[in-house]
């Protein structure tokens, strides 16, 4: 593998690993879904730049549009969240109780 | 030229790392500013000028000011940086992960850092990377109109969700 493959996956892995132990606030999750559509953009405009195939440079820019979808609906649950439970503690979201 | 992949390739690295670890989301924040920054410069390196010009603009200009002021909703009077003793703990695994990872994957290669390619040479403005963002405009305009499409309903959505009267979705605030 090469380095900036390397770099860009490992990206991809600590932001994946960063959300699945989360330890207290949503925020801090979403901002590690953020940095995995991060190295996704890296990776899409890389492989851009570096085969030179210069269509799929259209990627990196849907993707980033629909990431800004995702983000602002996180940001809108972590609003509800801080409205109805009065933080964004993720120890408050229990009314499942499963 | 190559060494200066390799320096934004290592701050890339210890970004990603102070995100992943569990800091308190000021500080989350500012790292992914940081990963931001050094993966534009990785993608000027490489030949590109306008997706980092799009990347700084959207991502560090409009979605992560929005994170920045939506940090105050996860306000606490001591926020954990990385000097905490818990985020120590996270930072030195990931470290070690990280590190293993690299030893076994990457030492096939010459070295540690390997061989990294790059366009050294000149500087241009209009890149290859500008072209293919035309094409989204010429040939791709149905999906442009799509991704449109999809962000005005996605602020519909939001509005609809954070209204707080009888009807929105927080019924009871």
């Amino acid at each position: 593998m090469t380095p900036i493959q390397m770099t860009f996956s490992t990206n991809f892995l600590l932001g994946l690993m960063g959300l699945t132990f989360h330890r207290t606030h949503l925020l801090s999750a979403l901002l590690r879904l953020e940095s995995m559509m991060l190295s996704l953009f890296l990776a899409t405009s890389l492989w851009a730049l570096q085969l030179s195939t210069i269509n799929i440079a259209t990627v990196p820019m849907l993707v980033l549009a629909f990431s800004a979808c995702s983000a602002s609906s996180g940001l809108r649950l972590l609003v509800a969240t801080a409205r109805t439970h009065g933080s964004d503690h993720m120890q408050n979201l229990n009314l499942l109780q499963c | 030229m190559s060494y200066l992949v390799c320096v934004l390739l290592f701050g890339l690295m210890v970004g990603s790392v102070g995100v992943a670890s569990n800091p308190s989301p000021y500080f989350a924040a500012m790292g992914l500013v940081m990963v931001s920054g050094v993966g534009c410069g990785v993608l000027i390196c490489f030949g590109g000028s306008f997706l980092p010009l799009v990347f700084f603009l959207i991502y560090l200009g409009g979605m992560m000011v929005v994170f920045a002021f939506s940090a105050a909703l996860s306000a606490e009077p001591y926020p954990y940086g990385w000097g905490n003793r818990s985020v120590k703990m996270y930072v030195a695994a990931y470290v070690l992960g990280v590190g293993c990872a690299w030893k076994v994957l990457l030492g096939k290669w010459s070295g540690f850092w390997g061989g990294i390619l790059d366009e050294s040479g000149e500087l241009l403005v209009l890149r290859g990377d500008m072209m293919g963002v035309a094409a989204m405009h010429d040939v791709g305009g149905w999906m442009l109109v799509l991704g449109g499409l999809g962000l005005l309903l996605t602020l519909f959505v939001v509005l609809e969700l954070v209204r707080g009267v009888s009807r929105g979705g927080l019924r009871t605030v």
